[in-house]
This record gives C-alpha cells, structure tokens and sequence, in this order.
C-alpha cells in the first residue's frame, strides 16, 4: 500500500468541510484541551461531540474505518496498563508474575480514552481539510511560506519515496538479492535497500534545487498566494466561540472543576 | 483562597492535587512554543538548498521509520534525515526538520505508523536535530584521521568514564542511598553527586590540556581513538555482565519461584558468585575490548569513536525527553516494538515513568548510535557536487 | 501577443546575454570546468550545445542560469551579462524570474509542492508576487501557446516524461523569463516527447527569448541558429549547426556526425543547408545522378573490439517465449494486451514504442518482476511462474533505466561484484567475472572510486557492468543509451555485439532508432500494450510502416526516410549505408 499525497483527505462538500481550515483546527485545539485537563468522565461527551460532528458531515463510515490505525496502540494501552500498573493494590486476578489491577484498568481506560478521543478528532479534521488548503490558511495567518512549502513538498515525497523503494527492491533481487528467509538474512538485505534509497533521494536534492531557485523561490520578495481558501464570515464567529470555550475549559480546570 | 491543589500529585494521589501528567504537558507546550519560535526566526536564514533537502529527509524519516514500526523492532530510525540536515544545514535546520517530521507523520496515512499521536513527540525530534547541528559544528563528521579536535573527545570520554569511576567506588564504600524522610540522606546524596560531576569534569578538562592535546597531524590521535572504542566497548561489555550475571543481577532474580518474572524456570544459577563471576566477567569484559580496538586500528574505523559519542550522547538526552511524553499521554506505551520493553521493566518494579525512562534509556542510545553511523556512511558517500551546496557540507568528512 | 513578458518591458526590448571570455574553476580542481567562453546570444536565437560527457555542458548550463557562485559554489572569471545585469554579482532579486534553466531529469524540475499543473504554473508567480488577478490570464495564455492546456487539471507527478518537461518549461516561460537555459531536456523522453521539447523551443525563440539547449539528439541540435562544440571546457566551434556538426569538424573530438551532415557532406551540399531534410534528398538525387557523391567522408566510427564475453559459469544460452502475455495494473489499465513473442538463443532484439506502449512492463516479465494475469512466459522451454526473482537473476540479467535505484556499495569494484557475490560463486570465479565486466565497460581506472563520484553516464555503465559480472544467459537493458554520449554509445554497441556472439541473446528497449537499427537483429513496436510490428530493421522501418510507426509516436531513421524520399529499394540504418546504395 502507498501513501496518497492528499493524506486522509477525502473530498466533500458538507458544513464540516466548508469550514476554514484555521477554525477546525482551532476546534480541534479545543477538544484535545478538554481531553487531557478536564477530568476523564468528559471524555464520553467528547466522543459523542466527535461522533454526532462525523454523523452530520457524512464521515462516520470513514472515521470507524481509519480506527484500526490506533487498533494496535489503544489495545496495548489498555493490556500493559491493566496487568503491569506499578504499585496499583487492588489485585482482581493474577497470573504469575503479571496481576490484573483495578487501577491497571482505569489508569488504562482513561490514557486510551483520551488517545482515542485525540485520535478521532485529528482524523475527522484530515479527512475534511486539505493539506494544501490547512497550509495556505496558515500561510495566510502569518506563518512562513517556505516552511509551507517544505511541507507540501514532503507530503507528495513520501508517495514517491515508496514508490522508489519498489524499484529499488526490483533493481536489487534482478542482481540476486535474495529477500526472504532468516531474520539475518532479512536485516543484512536492508543495507543494500537502504542504501540507495538515501543516497540516490539526496543526490536529487542537487537538481530539486536548481528547479526551485529557476522559479525564483530563493527572491526574498513578497509572496502572493494562487489558492483561495474560503473564509465564510461565519467562520469568524465560530473561532471566537471556540476560544470562548477554551478559556472556559482551562478555568474549570484550574479551579478544579469535578475534583 | 484554597491553593493546596497547586502541589504535585503523589504516586497514586489523585485528589486535591495537580496529577504530575499534566504539570508535564505544560512543560512540554511551553518548550515546544519556545522551540518553535526559534525555529520561525531562524527559517528565514535557510538557503534554498536548504529548503530543498528538508523535504527530502522528513519523506527519508518517515518512509524508513514505518518500516521499522512495521518490522517491530525496538528502535525507530526515525531521525536519519533530521540528523542529516543538522550536519549539513545546521542546528536550526535540523530542529525543524524533527518537528516537520513527526506533524507530517501524523497527517499521513503511512502504514505501519501510530497515527496522529506521533506528533506529541515532536519536540524530542526538534532537540535530535539541534544536537545534531551541535555535534556537527564540534566536528564529530568532519574529522580527518588525524584530526586535532579529536582530542576533545577522548577527554570527554575520560571525564565520563572518571565519573563512573567515581560513582562506583561511592557505591561500594560508603553507599549512595536517598531517603525523602532523612535529610542527612538528602545531604550526603547531593554533596557525594557534586563531587562525582567535578571529578569528570575536571578529569576531561586536565586530560585536554595534556594528553589529549593534540596537535594537527599527530599520528597518534587514530591510536588514542582506537584504545578509547576498546576500552569503551570493555566498559560497556563489563556493565552489562555485571547487571545481568552478578549475585544480585538479573538472572538472580529468575530463581523459579511464582513472583519470578519466568515462573518455573531457575536460572539463578547464572548469577555467579564474586570472586570467580568477577574474573570471568571482567575476563570477558577485556577480551571484547581488545576485539574492539583490533576492529578499530584498521582503516579510518577509529574516527567512528567520536560520531559514537554524538550518538549516544543525543541518544540520553532524546531519553530523558521522550519519557515523561511517553508515560504522560500513552503511560508509557506507543503501540510499537518497544512496548515488549516497557512491560519487562515493570514486571521488574518500576513505576509508569522510570519503566518509560528505562525503555528511553535502552532504545534511544543506540538507535541514535545507529543513525549517527549511517549518516556518516552517507556523508562518505555523497558526491561532493551535493554536499557544496549547504552550508556546512564542504567542512564534513573528507578522506 | 505578448505572453508573461515583465510589466513596461515589451518584447522586442528584451535583453540579450553577453559572455565574455567565460571561465568556471569548480573548488578542488586544478583544470577549470569552463574556459574562455565568449559569445553573445541576442533574444530571439536558439543556441545549441554539445560535445562529450563532461566537457562542460552542464557548467555551461549552471553559469548561464546565474546560479555560480550563488547556488553552486564555483569561481567564475570574465563576465556574464544579461543587459545591465552581471549575473554572478547580481543580487538574488535582481535575477529572479528573467532567467530559467531546466535540467534532464523530469520529476526534478518540478515543485514536488502542488496538487494541479496550473497550481505549478502559479508557483513562480507566487515567489514573484504577482498579483492574484493576473495569475490566471497568464497561465491561460502559455498553456494555451504552449499547446499543454489538456494538462492543466492534472497531478503533475502522474504525467509522463515528455509531459512533465514541457509543464517545468511553461512554469518558467509563464514567469516571463528572458532567458531558457537546458541542459539536454529530451535525454529521458521517448522520440513524441523530444519532438515536442523541439517544437517548443522554436516558438519561444520566435517569442523572442534567448534560448541555450545543450543536447545529445540531432534534431534538437539542428534546431538551433548556431551551434557551440565543447571539449573539454573550451570551445572548439561556434557556427551553424551544420557547420560545427559537419563530419570533419567532429571527428578530432570523438563524436558521430548526424546522418543529414554526413550526407550534406557527400552531396557537396552546403553546410548551411544541411539540416533541411528535403534539400538534402534533393541534393543527394542531384550527386548521385551526376556520379558527384564524395567517396570520402571522414568519421570516427573505429570499431570499438572488447575481450571475449564467452560464459566463465556454467550456463545454457536460453530461449525466452511469452505466450498471450496479459497484465493488468491495478486500476483496470490494461498494460499488455495478449502479446506472442520469441526469442531464441543468440538473438539482439530492440523493444520501441512510445512511452506507456508496455515496453517495461513486457520486459518485467522476462525476470518475474511481474507476474503474468493471463498467458505465461517460457525461459528455456520452463515457465518460470513459480520462481523468485533472485533466482531468477542467474539465466536472466536485467539492467535498469536509473543506476541510482541500485547503486550502494563503496567501490566500484565492489558493486560490479555484488550480483556475482549474491549468486554464490567463488571468490576466484567472482573477481574474474568482476575483471572482466570492468574491462568490458572501460570503467578500468575507476575500479576503486566510490560509484557516487562519478558522472551519471558512468554510473549507468557501473551497472551494466555489474549484471554483465552475473554471466547470465540472456541479458535485458532498459534505455542501455539513455545520456550516454556517442563514445558511450559505441561502448555498449560493442557489449552487444561482443554478448552475442557467444550465443546468447540481449533485449533491449531504447528510445533511439538509429541505435536500435544499426545494433539490433530485428525490432519489435509496441503499441498500447501490443505487438504491431516485428521484423529485421530493413523491414519494420520500410516505408510502407511510416504511418504504423507514427502511431506509436516513431519515425525510421534519418538515413531509411531519406532513401524512402529517393524512392531507393534498400532501407539504410545509418548515412553510410545509404551512401554505399547510392554508389552502386
């Protein structure tokens, strides 16, 4: 499987989507915020929050989809937690060494709770902004061009990246490179892979360079940008409720709301 | 007003108190604001090859960190091309690279990766790339074989190795114990640490203006690096005897009985007693020193000596980062093969962030080791058309 | 109408470049890269480059573009002015946007930053800060005159070679550059895609841009107003194409006169007039007729004889046959569509057609690197549908298009003996078969040089080298001539030969069709993932196919469409030829 350059993307034209991509991240920004400082019973309102976002953009189906991504992450959060919390007494089973902690549970429950809750709002932000558009936005804010650039540019090298290690693969077992059989055999072939993987991508940096400096890139002059990115004005009232709710979110934190 | 929810929490205290988690996200925003703040002033400065080659080592990053994650092995080789860019481009160049990394990891659907969570660990790869860039400019690629500056190395590879020294003769003699309700114990740990540190210290700066003076072209600095990688390798090899094999090391601890971390199974016969498990440890020990600067003294092998402490020396600090990260959003485990690791340090005794610490402590110095030595087989490699084109390129390795 | 061209600044102001007594020292070396060039290259004019691997083109290029000392560190002597302007002392922003330089390889002239080909278009407007409402007309209007306007929606790196090279081109013209600098743009294209870098060459000079191409391909070269020979890193001539390539002019340096010069030459043609394809038929039918033809007509074509390829392992030359051979990539595009081919032992066959016709997905399926979705391939009589690709690699060697994609080890020494050593064959049987690929391919003196170090053209026969060290039974290159210079191209011309006669078969896909007809046993033309033609070079590029062949983006070689012209009854693969059918 290769990446795709547009990343989780997926086009649309619902509320979600049609947002600015500066206030989803904003929002974004806000739950992430209620997740780790409100106390962990919020995370169900934040699940449902993401969820019924998702139902109402059209996105659930590709939102429980891209769950299996943290599939591995979420499930070893909870197993390692719930048998090898240190020091946690209420021991419900053991087995051997390895002891099934009440604390191990909910310790486990709410550090997945909160990596879900992070991982499904990120996602649902991917799938509804471009990563051309999210840039531009920013860009449009004040953030350097160049570094946006750099960005891109790297989200369409990854693709190609993989791409080269496929013919690189090819070009190598056409010389006898045999890959398959034992481990060491296995990690003594990654050189041969590796190899020119690094070298040949840093010996086109050279030509890449010539390419942008021929587009003027390296003039110091004042950009213009040839991407509009919508900005409804609701847009700006939807970033100052946002912020709104933030600070109301680190108040109640701090004066520590439900403790 | 009530502030007594100001103290930090204490292991296993959840009321009334700050939990240590989220005392640690605000450390860890705060740095990374200030990082990224300096990386927005600095980016103005980058040279358009610069601009060029970022793009390039975060797509090397990522491609050849999934396949790591993807293999389950417990390292990551994730900051080859931050590295990179650190020698070639400088500090500023490289930290940006780490941070542009793990973000763009996260928005990538890469197989094999964590998701979006691999952001939260971008400053750590921010600080691989400063270290970098750091390292670089002391001249860790760029030694000729007879190099003066090597001389700064090996004074402080004698430094640390004093204060290990040091450290151990403390051990054996009077003890190095601390106990929070004992403030003569708090006294004497922090005094006895001092004195450690100023012994390394002054060990490292004595030896650079003595022996370790060297002038350019001295034909024994590829010597003096030789003997260092054997007896580093000698050291190392010792430690880990020690930890495994002496009468309270690991397998002691493997006697067979229900609370062992292999139940069943007694291996305690492999911890050996002193003074016969010394011998054969420290027997061992020299041998794989002498292996070691036998490899060393062929070729330019020598001048690996200092790209090796670069390594390691980013490897702990990278450690000493990623772990209140790691134990604070994750508890300590991120899906990857180095999870096996956490779980074997907590079956040990440790808590959530020592075993995080100690997962750190194991992966990162030698994953960094690694990178740093492919990034130096890189640099041999590279035409030097390509490595002209940045700032620093002209000044690394040549033969 | 005036396309891009800077504000207040109309066309027929626009500068030209002046060099004068030129001289480039790269650091650490002691000959320089460039010397004591002079010329002036009024707007309006295409000047054409050319000579050996490493004689300067490439610096020519860098220096011309502005990028030494700034880009490249170099020093540079004498002076470089466009108009006002010295470029090696100009700030960055005096320069931006007036001049552009594209380079060889497609991918890399692009961003690599943008979703759409008018996206990429915008990105020196962009750099440039033009105003968001002029943006459009003016990519609308270089699109539009550079005939890519279809190609405006797509995704700039899914396009073809051919395709991607004309949008970095239009992404600078679209700039409104006095000055489009390349530096041999067509040698990764197939024949369509160099005919249309060619096209447009012409119609931005007749926009009135100074226009500097160095190139390997004849027809580029002609194209231009004057044509400049470098040795190394002088030059040697300056002059009408047909002049500076003329026969005797290039033979002191090595390289092979173009087939028109050859025969302008023999007819007593003027050399002006050389690269008129019908003056030249005129001329030739005049000469001929007349019994005027020069009988001398100087070359540096000496047969290049290399050691004896003779199998030092035990290997059996192999028969190759595909039978209805179907692929199928995924997304439903059908790259082969039933193809019946067979190859016996001792066989040279060239493999032509247009880019996407199946040429590498057909010879992928010789090694397995492809697995057939209908019919099977044979080797040996065996079907090899079962077996790894690794091993697979001891009866069939196959040497990519991009040496890069393989090169990793320290030495070339080394890396020639990795195949050899991955085949398991003993140390004393490896550093012969290592001996003798490095004799083979000239590289002798390079033996223990880190392969990075050298030039491209020398990588690719690094790698050649280091399959023909495999001793395979049937050997398979993808674009063997792709960048290489003529001697380059004698090189391999004699690995061929030298490989078939001890009775084992090569095959070979190229873009080249003199190459292919001159080296080549037989041909076979691909066209959208079919065999359409298949036959000797006399055959498959007699006139009757002209129109078959232009299907698939092709034309015979220079010398067979003269002798079609002549109404002669022989199809000549080279000038030479052609020229000993007329005399009889």
């Amino acid at each position: 499987m290769t990446t795709r350059a547009s990343g989780y993307f997926l086009p649309g034209d619902d509320w979600l989507h049609r947002r600015n991509p500066a206030t989803k991240l904003l929002m974004f920004v806000a739950v992430l915020l209620a997740a780790f400082v409100l106390p962990p019973a919020i995370l169900v309102v934040l699940l449902i929050l993401v969820a019924v976002a998702a139902v109402t953009a059209g996105m659930l189906g590709p939102l429980l989809r891209s769950l299996r991504i943290p599939a591995v992450l979420i499930a070893s959060i909870l197993i390692v937690n719930a048998f090898f919390l240190p020091g946690a007494p209420t021991v419900i089973a053991s087995l051997g060494p390895v002891h099934l902690t009440a604390e191990g549970i909910l310790f486990g429950l709410t550090t997945a709770g909160r990596v879900l809750v992070a991982f499904c709002a990120s996602i649902l932000f991917l799938l509804t902004t471009l990563p051309d558009d999210l840039l531009e936005a920013l860009v449009a804010r004040g953030a350097s061009h160049r570094i946006a650039f750099v960005v891109l540019s790297a989200v369409q090298l990854v693709p190609q990246l993989q791409h080269r290690a496929a013919s690189i693969l090819d070009a190598q077992q056409a010389r006898g490179l045999s890959v398959q059989g034992s481990l060491l055999k296995r990690i003594r072939a990654l050189v041969p892979l590796v190899g020119p993987i690094l070298l040949g991508s840093l010996i086109d940096v050279r030509e890449r360079t010539f390419a942008l400096e021929a587009r003027a890139f390296g003039s110091g002059r004042p950009r213009t940008a040839y991407r509009i990115v919508p900005d409804p004005p609701a847009d700006r009232i939807v970033r100052w409720l946002t912020l709104l709710a933030m600070l109301g979110i680190l108040a109640a934190a701090v004066l520590g709301l439900g403790r | 007003m009530n502030v007594d929810w100001l103290t930090i929490c204490a292991e296993g205290q959840t009321e009334g108190c700050i939990p240590a988690v989220q005392l640690i996200y605000l450390i860890a925003i705060v740095i990374g604001a200030v990082v990224l703040a300096l990386i927005a002033r600095r980016s103005r400065d980058l040279s358009t090859a610069t601009l060029a080659l970022m793009p390039v080592a975060i797509a090397i990053n990522v491609a050849v960190g999934a396949l790591i994650v993807a293999l389950r092995l417990p390292i990551y080789l994730d900051s080859i091309g931050t590295v990179l860019v650190g020698v070639l481009a400088g500090p500023w160049a490289g930290a940006l690279t780490g941070l542009l990394t793990n973000l763009i990891w996260s928005i990538l659907p890469v197989p094999g990766g964590a998701g979006p969570t691999i952001a939260f660990f971008a400053p750590v790869a921010a600080v691989i790339g400063l270290m970098a860039g750091f390292w670089s400019r002391r001249g860790v690629f760029q030694l000729r074989s007879d190099d003066e500056r090597a001389g700064g190395f090996l004074a402080l590879a004698a430094g640390f190795a004093a204060s290990l020294v040091a450290l151990l003769v403390v051990q054996s003699t009077v003890g190095l114990s601390f106990d929070a309700a004992d403030p003569d114990s708090q006294t004497r740990f922090v005094t006895l640490g001092i004195v450690i540190v100023v012994i390394g210290v002054a060990v490292a700066w004595i030896s650079n203006r003595t022996i370790f003076r060297l002038r350019p072209g001295e034909p024994r600095t590829l010597s003096y690096l030789a003997v260092a990688t054997g007896l580093t390798t000698a050291g190392i090899v010792f430690v880990l005897l020690r930890l495994l094999f002496s009468s309270d090391g690991y397998f002691s601890t493997l006697n067979g009985s229900p609370e062992s971390a292999l139940p069943g199974t007694d291996l305690s016969g492999l911890a050996l007693a002193d003074p016969l498990g010394l011998i054969i440890e420290a027997a061992v020990a020299i041998l794989a020193g002498i292996a070691a600067w036998r490899w060393a003294t062929r070729g330019n092998r020598a001048r690996l000596f200092p790209v090796w402490i670069g390594g390691l020396t980013t490897g702990l600090v990278a450690a000493a980062m990623s772990a209140p990260i790691s134990a604070g959003v994750f508890g300590g485990v991120t899906g990857s093969g180095t999870d096996a690791l956490v779980a074997l340090y907590r079956t040990l005794g440790l808590s959530v962030f020592q075993s995080a610490f100690a997962q750190g402590l194991t992966s990162d110095p030698l994953d960094k080791t690694i990178s740093y030595t492919v990034v130096y087989a890189i640099l041999l490699a590279l035409p030097v058309t390509v490595r002209t084109m940045f700032s620093r390129g002209e000044t690394t390795v040549t033969e | 109408m005036s396309l891009g061209a800077p504000a207040g600044l109309p066309d027929q102001q626009r500068p030209k470049l002046v060099a004068d007594s030129l001289n480039v020292r790269y650091p650490g070396r002691r000959e320089s890269a460039l010397a004591d060039i002079s010329m002036t290259m009024p707007p309006g004019e295409i000047l054409t480059v050319t000579g050996r691997t490493g004689a300067g083109k490439s610096t020519l290029a860098l220096a011309l573009a502005g990028f030494i000392p700034r880009v490249v560190r170099a020093t540079i002597g004498g002076s470089l002015r466009l108009g006002d302007t010295a470029l090696s002392s100009a700030e960055p922003g005096a320069l931006a946007g007036r001049i552009g330089v594209v380079f060889s390889t497609p991918a890399h002239q692009l961003s690599a930053s943008k979703r759409t080909v008018r996206e990429e278009l915008a990105f020196g407007l962009e750099n440039l800060g033009v105003p968001r409402v002029e943006m459009d007309p003016r990519i609308d209007a270089v699109m539009e005159q550079l005939g890519i306007a279809a190609l405006a929606d797509r995704e700039p790196l899914t396009l073809s070679g051919g395709e991607q090279q004309r949008v970095a081109i239009a992404s600078i013209v679209v700039m409104g550059t006095d000055v489009i600098v390349l530096d041999e743009p067509a040698a990764q294209l197939d024949p369509g895609g160099t005919a249309d870098v060619g096209v447009l060459l012409q119609r931005l000079a007749a926009d009135g841009r100074v226009v500097v191409c160095a190139e390997q391909d004849a027809g580029i070269l002609g194209l231009g107003r004057r044509c400049l020979l470098l040795d190394h890193g002088r030059p040697v001539a300056l002059d009408l194409p047909g002049v500076t390539l003329a026969p005797g002019a290039l033979a002191p340096y090595g390289l092979r006169a173009p087939a028109l010069t050859v025969l302008a030459f023999a007819a007593g043609l003027s050399p002006a007039d050389a690269f008129d394809e019908g003056r030249v038929t005129a001329a030739l039918s005049a000469a001929a007729g007349a019994g005027r033809l020069a009988t001398q007509v100087p070359t540096t074509t000496k047969a290049l004889t290399i050691a004896d390829l003779s199998p030092l392992r035990e290997v059996e030359p192999a028969s190759i046959e595909l039978i209805g051979l179907v692929h199928r990539y995924p997304g439903g595009i059908d790259a082969l569509r039933g193809v019946d081919l067979r190859i016996e032992p001792g066989e040279a066959v060239a493999i032509v057609g247009q880019n996407g016709s199946g040429k590498t997905t057909l010879v992928k399926h010789l090694n397995g690197l492809l697995r057939p979705d209908g019919g099977a391939v044979r080797v040996s009589g065996n079907d090899i549908r079962s077996r790894l690709v690794s091993d697979l690699a001891r009866q069939v060697g196959f040497v990519f298009q991009n040496p890069d994609d393989q090169l990793f080890e320290r030495s070339v020494e080394r890396e020639i003996g990795f195949g050899a050593a991955n085949m398991g064959v003993s140390d004393a049987l490896r550093s012969r078969l290592v001996a003798r690929a490095i004799e083979a391919t000239g590289l002798g003196e390079q033996g223990s040089s880190n392969p990075y170090d050298l030039g491209p053209s020398e990588r690719k026969l690094v790698a050649l080298a280091s399959v023909l060290a495999m001793d395979p039974a049937v050997l398979v290159l993808d674009e063997p001539t792709a960048g290489q210079d003529a001697p380059g191209e004698d090189r391999i011309e004699a690995i061929v030969r030298a490989w078939n006669q001890t009775g084992r078969s090569v095959v070979a896909i190229t873009h080249d069709m003199e190459f292919a007809g001159r080296v080549f046993g037989r041909i076979v033309v691909m066209r959208q993932g079919q065999v359409v033609l298949d036959g000797t070079p006399a055959e498959v590029f007699a006139p009757r196919n002209e129109q078959l062949l232009a299907s698939t983006g092709l034309r015979p070689p220079p010398a067979a469409r003269v002798a079609a012209a002549l109404d002669l009854q022989v199809v000549p693969m080279d000038a030479f030829e052609l020229l000993a059918a007329l005399r009889t």
